[in-house]
């Protein structure tokens, strides 16, 4: 692990916005830190990147504990980068802004000018280096940002959001770069998104926070397709998230007895994809599916599929069928239905 | 109406042809303003970056007092450092009252509360971000304060112009604990002063269209960096 | 290119803090005496500080407005090698820098104060040297018709006139206490003057200023006959009283006790009260201004009123 939180919770004026929060970042992860607006993602950052000290825990780099104060916290704090979801390039040259970091370290004249150049070329701003920073656009001033913070080769690189201020074209761009600056550098990249697409598309492992606590960290596979609570469930997109009472005979979800393949017992939750619930006009019992009847209360157009919401008994279930299922059936707002799902459909947590 | 023509025509031949005592006494006043000015930059401008860059109880206070002193009477800081340095004062020891030193001391202390409240200001003006990146950089603290100074330098350089104005315009301090001592602590404000008590206009008058001249550069210079600043 | 003017200010900064209090102009030419603003000529190659000695003497600005100081000054400091600081003000306020002891040497003219002075310790002994008279002037046409009064009756008159404004220096000087001291003996308690109405003005200023204000607002103001004199070829000003023992006007020089360099001081005054120094004032502006303008008095034991 190169950086480990334990127990960390962050307080401003007055009020609670990490709440003991434990992570660890891995050597050279791509780290995805997600979650709704406000949940926390800057504030954990600029903990992360030793820029706020937090009101409570604890932190390792490379699992020595990290100081509160002094040279040590410095030394390692000048291991990190991080890079703003608006950045703020300072007076005068690209080149000035990006040999910044260089100058404080005391790094040679020669050397500053070979890396400089160099990290240029890797954000693909060769040539760039007389250009006025006032000068800039959108693209470029990110681009100016990321070489910036990558010329002075960090161990753990912060991304705040680092494509929200970007038109789509510009933000493909930079994710682009940012996962071939990744695999080309192997440096730890801790980065925060609100969008599912950057994370599912760069991260390697990841969290989700929510309301300053995190939710559920793992790999992206486990996130976003083994998520471990109701909010984790409908947060990467899952429906039909019910409370249940797990016994040896399957799940009672209000009246209905739901069969499962996990072997849980007591309280929990589960979840059905839409996806995985078939809906018919006949009953077809097979012993490994679930059946219910029930009636359908509304159908919704969801891009290129269908939305249908169907109650059973007191449940509200949510199917999703194509445009060709939905025109073979017939199906129609109020009609009686059969909707059906397998057994191992279920996810339970 | 043709008097004052001819006082203005005889100012302007003691100003085109050099007169001595003219420019001695411009010379001096710049001399006092400006190092009044070098001091109060060296002094408060850190001043200002510590309150700015510090979290404490009572700094909005603190900053709003200091805002009120921009404009505290002349008369009163003349009044305060007379009896601080008076030999009967608690830094009589010295001996500087009715020195060129102590009128120095005097405008430092006069124009303190503006280098340190547009310091201030010029740092705030900047917001937390030059600051978060600079630090996200590995910067240490000093380093991070240097790099928000150097960010905020046209508004800082203001503040040290504005700072200069109101030294170099100031009579109350020169007066009061300068004395107006002929050849020695009589600057700009205070020879016209005594000029136009005894109607001596015409001195009076050059004196001022230097004063003027001055204060216009100051005010010329503000207003470009002010630009350059957008 | 801002950042090296920034770092080239910080750089001027430093330097002028290090050589800063020594910023004295270099060597002037000589000029003559009628500019009175006046910087002091002739002994201005200004040496550092510290190997010239410095007296401050605090001087009434009456003999400061009528550039009698400005004349004698560097005739002192070309003899005993001395920076002379001459202060000007009041007599009350040039008293109160002797005693909080910020001036060497004081001349002023107000007897009675200068004697608690010396009582009290802060000034040595009381040495007059000079003396002139004090002088009611007012505008030609003489609304109040004061002329030929002594006075005591001129001021009875002004107070009973209530309309011809009268100009007092207010601030504490010399000049004023002698105003009060004719009040005083025309029968007059000076708060009830002060207060009894617009007619009486209080200027607040030296006695120079305050000439010039009488003069722009058509007022009778008491003034010292050496600076009346001075001023007089600028003004529409006529003495209208100037007879009357009261109208004495004595000038003295103390030595402060506390000084720190009372050898010099005492130099200072044996200069004002030797014989070349008294005939020079006996003479000063008699060329130009046709009239006496002191009259040298030391060890003639006039005392004053």
């Amino acid at each position: 692990m190169i950086l480990e939180l334990e127990n960390i919770s962050q307080r401003k004026n007055g009020q609670r916005i990490l709440s003991d929060v434990n992570l660890s970042f891995s050597k050279g992860a791509f780290f995805v830190l997600m979650g709704p607006t406000g949940c926390g993602k800057t504030t954990l950052l600029r903990v992360a990147g030793l820029l706020d000290k937090p009101s409570f825990g604890r932190m390792k780099y490379q699992s020595e504990p990290i100081p509160h104060r002094g040279k040590e916290r410095l030394h390692v704090r000048r291991r990190m980068a991080t890079v703003f979801q608006r950045p703020v390039l300072f007076r005068g040259s690209v080149f000035s802004n990006v040999e910044w970091g260089l100058r404080i370290r005391g790094i040679s004249e020669d050397e500053i000018s070979r890396k400089v150049s160099q990290v240029l070329v890797m954000v693909d701003l060769e040539g760039y280096g007389d250009r006025d920073s006032s000068t800039l656009s959108g693209g470029e001033l990110q681009r100016v940002a990321l070489a910036r913070a990558l010329v002075i080769e960090p161990s753990i690189l912060i991304l705040d959001e680092p494509t929200t201020s970007l038109d789509p074209n510009l933000r493909f761009n930079l994710l682009r770069r940012l996962k071939d600056l990744h695999s080309e550098t192997g440096i730890t990249f801790i980065m925060a998104t609100h969008d599912f697409t950057d994370a599912l598309s760069l991260g390697t492992t990841g969290a989700v926070m929510r309301n300053g606590r995190i939710e559920q960290t793992g790999t992206i596979d486990e996130i976003f397709y083994s998520p471990s609570t109701p909010f984790m469930a409908s947060f990467v997109g899952m429906k039909n998230v019910f409370p249940a009472e797990f016994s040896e005979d399957g799940a009672i979800v209000e009246d209905l007895l739901i069969r499962h393949t996990s072997n849980k017992r007591g309280h929990g939750f589960l979840a059905i994809p839409p996806g995985a619930i078939v809906v018919s006009r006949e009953t077809t019992v097979t012993s490994e599916r679930n059946h219910f009847a029930g009636t359908i209360i509304c159908i919704e157009r969801e891009g290129s599929i269908f939305s249908i919401s169907v109650n059973c008994g007191n449940l509200l279930m949510i199917s999703s069928v194509t445009r060709s299922a939905l025109s073979e059936l017939d199906l129609t707002e109020g009609q009686d239905i059969h909707i059906s799902f397998k057994a191992s459909a279920v996810h339970v947590f | 109406m043709p008097q004052l023509l001819e006082a203005f025509r005889i100012a302007l031949d003691m100003i085109v042809s050099g007169d001595p005592v003219v420019f001695s006494i411009a010379f001096r006043t710049l001399m006092i303003s400006v190092t009044a000015t070098v001091i109060a930059a060296l002094i408060f401008i850190p001043v200002g970056c510590l309150i700015h860059f510090n979290r404490f109880r009572g700094k909005r206070f603190l900053v709003s007092i200091i805002q009120t002193l921009f404009s505290v009477p002349t008369v009163l800081v003349g009044m305060l450092v007379f009896l601080l340095i008076s030999r009967a004062g608690p830094l009589g020891s010295l001996g500087m009252l009715f020195s060129p030193g102590a009128i120095v001391l005097g405008e430092v202390l006069l124009i303190a509360p503006i280098l340190t409240g547009l310091t201030i200001s010029a740092l705030s003006g900047m917001g937390r971000d030059v600051a978060d990146t600079a630090l996200s950089l590995g910067a240490g603290q000093l380093q991070m304060v240097l790099k928000v100074l150097s960010e905020s330098r046209y508004m800082v350089l203001t503040a040290v112009l504005m700072g200069f104005g109101r030294a170099v315009s100031e009579i109350g301090v020169a007066i009061i604990i300068g004395g107006n001592i002929s050849g020695y602590t009589r600057t700009l404000t205070t020879a016209i002063a005594l000029g136009v008590g005894k109607g001596e206009t015409s001195a009076s008058i050059a004196l001022g269209i230097i004063l003027l001249a001055l204060a216009m550069i100051v005010s010329v210079t503000v207003n470009t960096l002010q630009h350059s600043e957008k | 290119m801002t950042k090296y003017i920034f770092t080239g200010l910080l750089l001027i900064a430093v330097l002028s803090a290090a050589c800063g209090g020594q910023s004295e102009p270099s060597a002037e030419p000589a000029m003559e005496q009628t500019t009175e603003i006046a910087e002091d000529a002739g002994n201005e190659s200004v040496p550092p500080r510290a190997s010239v000695s410095r007296l401050r003497v605090a001087t009434t600005t009456s003999l400061y407005d009528t550039g009698l100081w400005s004349y004698l000054e560097p005739m002192f400091e070309e003899e005993y090698g001395v920076e002379l600081d001459v202060l000007y003000a009041g007599t009350g306020k040039a008293l109160e820098w002797g005693r909080r002891g910020d001036v060497d040497v004081i001349t002023v003219h107000s007897r009675s104060r200068e004697e608690q002075f010396v009582e009290e310790g802060y000034g040595l002994e009381r040495v007059t040297f000079a003396y002139n008279y004090f002088l009611i002037v007012g505008s030609p046409d003489d609304p109040a018709g004061l002329e030929g009064m002594t006075p005591e009756d001129a001021f009875t008159t002004l107070m009973q006139n209530g309309e011809a404004i009268f100009v007092s220096r207010g601030d504490d000087s010399g000049t004023h206490g002698k105003e009060k001291a004719i009040w005083a003996i025309a029968g007059y308690d000076y708060e009830d003057v002060r207060t009894s109405g617009d007619w009486y003005v209080e200027g607040g200023s030296g006695m120079g200023p305050t000439l010039v204000m009488a003069d722009e607002m058509r007022a009778y103001t008491l003034s010292d006959m050496g600076t009346y004199i001075t001023y007089r070829s600028d003004l529409d000003l006529e003495p209208v009283v100037d007879q009357g023992d009261i109208l004495l006007n004595v000038y003295s020089v103390l030595e402060v006790t506390s000084s720190r360099n009372p050898e010099m001081a005492a130099n200072l005054r044996e200069f004002l009260t030797s014989e070349t120094v008294q005939d020079l004032i006996g003479n000063y502006g008699v060329v130009e201004y046709g009239i006496q303008l002191f009259t040298p008095c030391a060890g003639e034991g006039i005392q004053g009123i």
